[in-house]
C-alpha cells in the first residue's frame, strides 16, 4: 500500500490526464449536448487537479487561487451552456449535436 | 470748368440721350418719337450755336483755345510700358466751334427732313435713334482732345455708318454695302491705330497738345522716317473714313442707305471727319507725309470726277462728287492750304448736304426712281427743289459768288503755290489735276441738272424690266409704280423744303466773306489760320533753298497771265495785311518785304504761303475758265445737242467704259484682294484640313493606340490579377468549405489535432 501513502506529483498528473482523456472522449464522441457539457466539466476539473498538484509540490498559492477561479468560471459556464442548450432544444426540438448542422457551409 | 466746356458736354451728351430714349421707347411714343430726335437736336444746335457765337463771333481770336480733361482710366505703372493713364478731354477752339455748329445744324436739318422722307417706314423710330448715336459720335470726334478718345469715337461713327447704310438690310445690296464700308474703314483704322501707337511709344501721351509740344522740343528719338510713317499711318484713318483713293470704293456703295443718311454721314460730316482729323494732326506731318497726302488727294479728286461723268444714278453722281471734293480737301491739307481745306470742308458740307437732300426730295417725289435717264422736266413740278439744287450745284461747280468758289479757289491757289515753292515739275501734277477736276465737276453737275430738271419727262422711256437688272441695286423700298406718274410728281412738304432752303442759303458767299472772290478776307479763314508746323525745320531749310531759287520763275509764271495786274495784286496784299489781326508783330517775312497773311518761322511753310498768295489771282482765273469750260461743255452736249452724248460714248467706248465701270476698282479688288484672300483662305483651309487636322487626327490615333495598349494592360494584367484573386479565393473557399461541416465535434477534433500538431512541432523544436 506504499502507493497509497506515498503519493507523488506523477500520480496527480496521471489522474488528471486520465480525467482529461475521459472528458475529451466524452466531448468528441457523445451526441447528447448535456453529456458533452459533462465532458467539458471533466476537462475543467482535470485542469484543476493539475493546478492544485503543481501548487502543492511547488509551495505557492497561485495554483489554489487559479483553481478557485476555475470552479467559479465552470459554474458560470455551466449555467450559460445549459441556457444555450435549452434554447437549442427549443429551436430544434433536439439536443443531438450531430443533427444541429445548419452552420454547414 | 469753363462754362463753354459745360455747354459742350451737354452738346455731346444730348444726342446720346436722344439715342437712348428712341432705341428703347420709340414704339411707345406718339409718332414713334420723331419729335424727341428733332427736339433734342434742335436744342443741341442752339447750344452749339451759342458756343460758336461766343468763340468765333464774340472773342474773334484765332488762337482761342480752352481745354479740359480728366483721367479716365489709371493703370498705374504698367510693366514694360511705364505709367499708363488714359485721359479724356475736350478742347474748344475756333475749328471745334465751327465744326460743332456745322454738324449739329446739318444733323438737325436732316432730322427734320427725315420726318418727311422716312414717313411710313417700318423702322421709323429706330432711324432717328441711329441718327442720334451718329451725331453723338461725330460730336465726340469734334470735341476730342486726344488721339485715344478720337479713335473711340472714330469707331463709333464707323458703327453708326454701318447701321445706317444697312438700314434696309432686307436688301442684299444694302447688307453688302454696309459690310464693304465697315471693312474698308477697318483697313484704314488699323493704320491709324498703328500711327497712334508710334506716337504713344515716344511720348507716353495721347493728347494732341502734349504730343506737339514734345515734338517741338525735339523729344522724338527715332529717325524722321518714323515720324513720316506715323503721319502716313494716321492719314490712313482719313483714307478709310474720307473715302480717299485707294479705299474710296465703299462710299458710292454706301448710297444704299436712306438719302438723309447719305446727306448727313456720307456727304457732310462723317466723311469729313477724316479731313478734320488730318487737320488736327496737321502740325506733326512731315514734308514727305504731306507730299503723300497731296498726291492721294489729287488722284482721288481727279479719279472720282472722271467716274462721276458717266454714272446714271443720281445719288452715285453725288457720291463720286463727294469723293472728288474730299480729295480736294485732302489735297489742300497736303499742299499746306490748311485753312482753305477746312473752309472747303464746311462749305462743301452745306452744299453737298443740300444736294443730297434735294436728290432725296426728287427721289421721294419720283416714287423712288433714282436713275437720271428716266427723269427730266422736274423744274416745273418742283420749283423749290430746283432752285436750291441749282444754287448748291453752282457752289459745287465753283461758280463765283458761291461759297464753293472761294474755298475751292483757295485750295487751288494753295496747290499752285505749293508746286511753285517745291519747284519740281512733278508737283505741277497736283494743281493740274485739281483744275481739271474742277472742269469735270462743272460738267457732270451741269449734266445732272439738265437730265433731272430740264427737257421733257422721260419716265415713259424706261424699259419695263430695267429696274430688275442694273437698277434694283439702288432701288426702292416699297412702291414700284414708276410707270404712270409725272402726274404724281409734286413739290415736297415744308419739313423737307425748309432744310433745302437753309442749306442753299449757306452756300452763298456772303455768309463767309464780304469779298466774293477772296475767301481769305472772310471770318472763316481768319479764324482758322494755318498752324505752325512742329517738325521738319531742318528739311524745311533745305526746301527753302530750292524754293527761293524757284521763286522768281514762279513769280514770272504768275504774272505771265495777262489778266492779273501786279498792281491789283499788291493792293490786295495790303488790304489783306490791314485786316489781318492775327500777326500784328512784324514777322521776319522770309526775305520778301510785303507780308502775305500769317507768317511762318518754318521757311517751307512761309514759302508756300507766299507763293499761294501770289497764285491767288491766277487760280481764280484758271478755275473760272475751267468752270465755264465745264458748264459750256455740258450745255453743248446736253442742251444744244451739238454733240450726241450716246454717239460720243460709243466713239470713245473704252474710255467711256473705264469711267462707267468706276476705273474697274471693284473688279481690281475683286481680282486681287478678294480673290487673293480667297486663295489664301483656301491655302489655309488646305493647311487646316491636312496639317492641323493631320496633327489632331495623329494625336487622336496615337491616343487610341496608347488607349488600346493601356486597355490591354488593364484587361489582362490588372483584371487578371483581380480575377485571379477572386478565382483563388473561390477555389480555396470551395475546398475549405468542406471543413465547415456544422458539426461541433468535428471542430473539436480539428482543434485537438491542431494542438497535437503544435505540440509535436514544439517538442521537435525542443529536441533540436
Amino acid at each position: 500500500m506504499e502507493i497509497l501513502t506515498n503519493i507523488g506529483l506523477n500520480h496527480y498528473l496521471t489522474i488528471s490526464a486520465l480525467l482529461f482523456g475521459f472528458g475529451l472522449f466524452a466531448v468528441m464522441t457523445r451526441k447528447n449536448a448535456i453529456v458533452i457539457l459533462m465532458g467539458v466539466e471533466l476537462i475543467l476539473n482535470a485542469a484543476n487537479i493539475n493546478f492544485l498538484a503543481f501548487s502543492k509540490f511547488n509551495g505557492g498559492m497561485e495554483g489554489v487561487m487559479f483553481s478557485l477561479f476555475i470552479i467559479v468560471l465552470a459554474a458560470a459556464e455551466a449555467a450559460i451552456a445549459l441556457a444555450i442548450v435549452i434554447n437549442i432544444f427549443k429551436l430544434f426540438k433536439s439536443v443531438d449535436v450531430s443533427a444541429i448542422d445548419t452552420m454547414k457551409e | 470748368m469753363h462754362s463753354l466746356i459745360q455747354i459742350s458736354i451737354a452738346v455731346l451728351l444730348l444726342p446720346l440721350l436722344s439715342f437712348v430714349i428712341l432705341i428703347f421707347f420709340n414704339k411707345r411714343l406718339p409718332r414713334r418719337g420723331d419729335f424727341v430726335g428733332v427736339g433734342i437736336l434742335g436744342a443741341t444746335f442752339a447750344l452749339s450755336f451759342y458756343i460758336f457765337w461766343s468763340v468765333v463771333v464774340q472773342s474773334y481770336d484765332p488762337s482761342f483755345r480752352i481745354a479740359w480733361d480728366f483721367t479716365w482710366i489709371d493703370f498705374g505703372n504698367v510693366p514694360g510700358v511705364g505709367p499708363l493713364q488714359i485721359k479724356m478731354g475736350i478742347v474748344i477752339d475756333n475749328l471745334t466751334a465751327i465744326m460743332l455748329a456745322m454738324v449739329t445744324l446739318i444733323s438737325f436739318l436732316v432730322h427734320l427732313y427725315s420726318t418727311g422722307y422716312m414717313a411710313g417706314d417700318p423702322r421709323y423710330g429706330r432711324f432717328f435713334a441711329y441718327l442720334g448715336i451718329f451725331t453723338f459720335s461725330m460730336l465726340g470726334i469734334v470735341l476730342s482732345d486726344n488721339l485715344f478718345s478720337i479713335y473711340i469715337f472714330w469707331e463709333l461713327v464707323g458703327l453708326s455708318s454701318y447701321l445706317l447704310i444697312g438700314f434696309y438690310f432686307e436688301k442684299d445690296t444694302a447688307a453688302d454695302a454696309q459690310k464693304k464700308a465697315f471693312l474698308a474703314n477697318r483697313v484704314g483704322d488699323i493704320g491709324m491705330w498703328l500711327g497712334i501707337l508710334i506716337l504713344y511709344s515716344q511720348f507716353h501721351t495721347f493728347n494732341y497738345q502734349e504730343i506737339f509740344q514734345n515734338l517741338a522740343d525735339g523729344k522724338f528719338d527715332m529717325s524722321e522716317a518714323w515720324l513720316t510713317a506715323a503721319g502716313i499711318l494716321l492719314f490712313m484713318g482719313c483714307v478709310g473714313k474720307s473715302a480717299q483713293f485707294p479705299l474710296h470704293v465703299w462710299l458710292p456703295d454706301a448710297m444704299e442707305g436712306p438719302t438723309p443718311v447719305s446727306a448727313l454721314i456720307h456727304a457732310a460730316t462723317m466723311v469729313a471727319a477724316g479731313v478734320y482729323f488730318v487737320a488736327r494732326i496737321f502740325v506733326l506731318l512731315t514734308v514727305d507725309a504731306l507730299h503723300v497726302i497731296a498726291f492721294i488727294g489729287a488722284i482721288t479728286a481727279f479719279m472720282a470726277a472722271t467716274i462721276a461723268i458717266t454714272q446714271n444714278d443720281i445719288k452715285r453722281v453725288l457720291a463720286y462728287s463727294t469723293v472728288s471734293q474730299l480729295g480736294y480737301m485732302v489735297l489742300g491739307l497736303g499742299v499746306g492750304a490748311y485753312s482753305a481745306a477746312l473752309f472747303h470742308l464746311v462749305t462743301h458740307a452745306f452744299f453737298k448736304a443740300c444736294l443730297f437732300l434735294g436728290s432725296g426730295a426728287i427721289i421721294h417725289a419720283m416714287h423712288h426712281e433714282q436713275d437720271m435717264r428716266w427723269m427730266g422736266g422736274l423744274r416745273k413740278h418742283m420749283p423749290w427743289t430746283f432752285a436750291t439744287f441749282t444754287l448748291a450745284t453752282l457752289a459745287l461747280a465753283g461758280l463765283p459768288l458761291t461759297s464753293g468758289f472761294m474755298s475751292k479757289d483757295a485750295i487751288l491757289a494753295g496747290a499752285i503755290g505749293f508746286a511753285n515753292a517745291e519747284g519740281g515739275g512733278i508737283y505741277y501734277i497736283i494743281p493740274f489735276l485739281g483744275f481739271f477736276s474742277a472742269m469735270l465737276t462743272a460738267f457732270y453737275m451741269g449734266r445732272q441738272i439738265w437730265l433731272v430738271f430740264f427737257g421733257e419727262s422721260r419716265t415713259h422711256l424706261k424699259p419695263a424690266d430695267d429696274h430688275h437688272h442694273g437698277h434694283d441695286a439702288h432701288g426702292s423700298h416699297g412702291h414700284d409704280d414708276h410707270h404712270e406718274e409725272v402726274h404724281g410728281v409734286h413739290e415736297v412738304a415744308w419739313n423737307m423744303r425748309a432744310p433745302l432752303v437753309i442749306l442753299a442759303a449757306l452756300s452763298i458767299f456772303a455768309v463767309y466773306s464780304p469779298d466774293p472772290l477772296d475767301g481769305a478776307k472772310g471770318w472763316f479763314m481768319k479764324m482758322i489760320p494755318t498752324p505752325e508746323t512742329v517738325v521738319g525745320s531742318a528739311s524745311g531749310k533745305a526746301e527753302h533753298g530750292t524754293s527761293s531759287a524757284n521763286h522768281n520763275a514762279a513769280h514770272l509764271l504768275a504774272e505771265a497771265v495777262p489778266a492779273v495786274g501786279h498792281s491789283a495784286e499788291t493792293d490786295a496784299h495790303h488790304e489783306g495785311v490791314a485786316s489781318e489781326v492775327i500777326h500784328e508783330e512784324d514777322s521776319h517775312a522770309a526775305g520778301h518785304g510785303d507780308g502775305h497773311g500769317p507768317e511762318f518761322s518754318d521757311p517751307r511753310q512761309a514759302a508756300i504761303a507766299h507763293e499761294a498768295h501770289d497764285a491767288h489771282k491766277l487760280a481764280i482765273v484758271i478755275s473760272s475758265v475751267m468752270v465755264v469750260l465745264g458748264i459750256s461743255l455740258a450745255l453743248i452736249v446736253y442742251v444744244f445737242r451739238f454733240v450726241d452724248p450716246d454717239r460720243t460714248a460709243r466713239a470713245i467706248r473704252p474710255l467711256y467704259l473705264f469711267s462707267f465701270n468706276k476705273w474697274y476698282w471693284d473688279e481690281i479688288y475683286q481680282a486681287t484682294f478678294i480673290k487673293g484672300s480667297i486663295v489664301i483662305s483656301k491655302v489655309l483651309s488646305w493647311f487646316d484640313a491636312n496639317v492641323v487636322d493631320g496633327i489632331v487626327n495623329g494625336a487622336g490615333a496615337l491616343t487610341r493606340r496608347v488607349g488600346f495598349a493601356t486597355g490591354g494592360f488593364d484587361k489582362y494584367v490588372v483584371d487578371g490579377a483581380v480575377n485571379f484573386t477572386a478565382f483563388f479565393f473561390n477555389t480555396s473557399g470551395a475546398v475549405l468549405k468542406k471543413l465547415q461541416t456544422g458539426k461541433v465535434q468535428t471542430y473539436v477534433v480539428l482543434l485537438m489535432l491542431a494542438v497535437i500538431v503544435y505540440f509535436i512541432y514544439y517538442f521537435t523544436q525542443l529536441i533540436y
